[in-house]
């Protein structure tokens, strides 16, 4: 039973008809070819799939494309084009935050978040920001570095 | 591919429940996970969906007129976090979910209608005598959260009704303290192994008022006694020492852990006795941490 659904998708109105039930992450990889937001676990813990649905962060994973009509999603993808993505990416390549660089772009997804709320986090609320991203390469130390670094330059812009 | 519904008015949603059995899918934290089938598919359920997350009649929070608190079953663990309105041990435990990402989805009757033992919100709602509503076409009952969850997975719930609203009552007197510990692997992203929230109220005269305990995640549902936490009231709080060693013994009977039983024994009744000897003590805060 496919269902027609219309959203925002980075700035973009679009629509797509398919079974509601797809996964948010299947649809926006497949159907949109936006390979910027990574399937990591598929159940919600490890954060590589975060967007902003209504300028929250979610995990697609957990979402069915049924839930999403009439949203505004911004991806990696969509925040990448922005000043704010650019000053976060632009940190986490300076601060040396990326190894194999696959929690990445829901590492990046969470600052924005965490920024959008609060421009200038002490150590601890960057930790407590990105609690729902699972990081195995770098022991999160120069990602937290880098968050601080990006709120440092775009200070004034969130 | 089963059917799938999205109604767009509570109304719609009743004549669907009742008409083809369609079971409520909110945030989708527990339904997505649980029935998901690996990497890049589309999960499958046994039973037709019908998604409920944007109904607007389900999403709120709001006073009513005799001072009871109500919570519309999709508004999600972030809301309710955020709401200076709801109870705090209810703040803490939507605040102590999973992380952000899952607590802007997740919805309060998401978590009381998975009945996991383990559930957060179920645990400190059934302390302060929450009761649900369920809506069907006929109409709709109210139902105490602690007789709605009557097991592991288990609920009264109907196959024509939606749970749609969560009733707190105001307690008679503020609580005196408050406790509420969560204990878990990790301290974001992680499934509760054993909660305990706790509530004391004490009069002028140092006399017990009114005492809760809810444990959860140490039996095969959150396990609260009226008639033990009643065998505190009427006593004076200074006496609460003496009177620990038989209460923490009959306390254990209340509850039946289904793995590690030794650990959660022991722990709840630490917990309980922390909580208990700090408030004999009267300390100048509410909240004991």
């Amino acid at each position: 039973m496919e269902t027609k659904i219309d959203f925002t998708l980075n700035g973009q109105q679009v629509s797509v008809t398919t079974d509601p039930l797809r996964r948010l992450l299947d649809v926006i990889r497949e159907d949109f070819g936006l390979t910027g937001t990574k399937e990591g676990c598929g159940e919600g813990e490890c954060g590589a799939c975060s967007v902003l649905k209504d300028g929250k962060i979610i995990t697609t994973c957990m979402v069915p494309i049924g839930a999403v009509g009439g949203s505004d999603i911004v991806t990696i993808d969509g925040l990448k084009e922005t000043e704010q993505g650019k000053t976060i990416i632009e940190a986490f390549a300076d601060g040396g935050a990326v190894q194999c660089g696959f929690c990445i772009p829901g590492m990046v997804m969470a600052a924005e978040d965490l920024l959008r709320s609060n421009p200038h986090p002490s150590e601890d609320e960057i930790r407590k920001g990105i609690s729902g991203n699972i990081c195995r390469c770098t022991g999160y130390d120069l990602i937290v570095e880098s968050i601080a670094l990006a709120s440092e330059r775009g200070d004034g812009l969130w | 591919m089963v059917s799938t519904y999205i109604p767009k008015t509570l109304e719609e949603a009743l004549i669907i429940r009742k008409e083809t059995g369609a079971r409520p899918l909110s945030g989708g934290t527990d339904l997505m996970v649980q029935y998901r089938r690996g990497i890049g598919v589309t999960p499958k359920f046994p039973w037709p969906i019908m998604i409920v997350s944007n109904l607007k009649e389900l999403i709120g929070i709001n006073e009513t007129p005799d001072g009871s608190l109500c919570i519309g079953s999709a508004t999600t663990s972030s809301e309710i976090a955020a709401s200076p309105l709801v109870p705090w041990h209810v703040r803490e435990a939507s605040s102590r979910m999973g992380a952000i990402s899952l607590r802007n989805l997740a919805t309060i009757g998401g978590n009381i209608g998975n009945a996991s033992p383990k559930g957060d919100l179920p645990a400190t709602l059934i302390l302060l005598d929450a009761s649900v509503v369920l809506a069907s076409v006929e109409g709709e009952r109210t139902v105490l959260l602690d007789d709605f969850i009557y097991g592991a997975k288990k609920t009264l719930l109907q196959d024509d009704e939606i749970i749609t609203k969560i009733i707190i009552p105001k307690p008679a007197r503020p609580f005196t303290y408050r406790w509420y510990r969560k204990i878990g692997t990790r301290r974001a992203n992680a499934i509760t192994k054993l909660s305990l929230s706790a509530a004391i109220t004490i009069d002028e005269k140092g006399v017990i008022t009114d005492f809760r305990a809810s444990s959860g995640a140490a039996g095969p549902k959150i396990a609260r006694n009226k008639a033990l936490e009643a065998t505190l009231i009427g006593k004076n709080v200074e006496d609460i020492p003496s009177l620990l060693p038989s209460f923490l013994a009959d306390y254990d009977k209340i509850i039946s852990p289904h793995a590690m039983p030794e650990y959660r024994r022991t722990s709840t009744k630490r917990m309980l006795e922390y909580f208990l000897t700090e408030v004999s003590k009267r300390p100048s805060g509410e909240i004991i941490e």
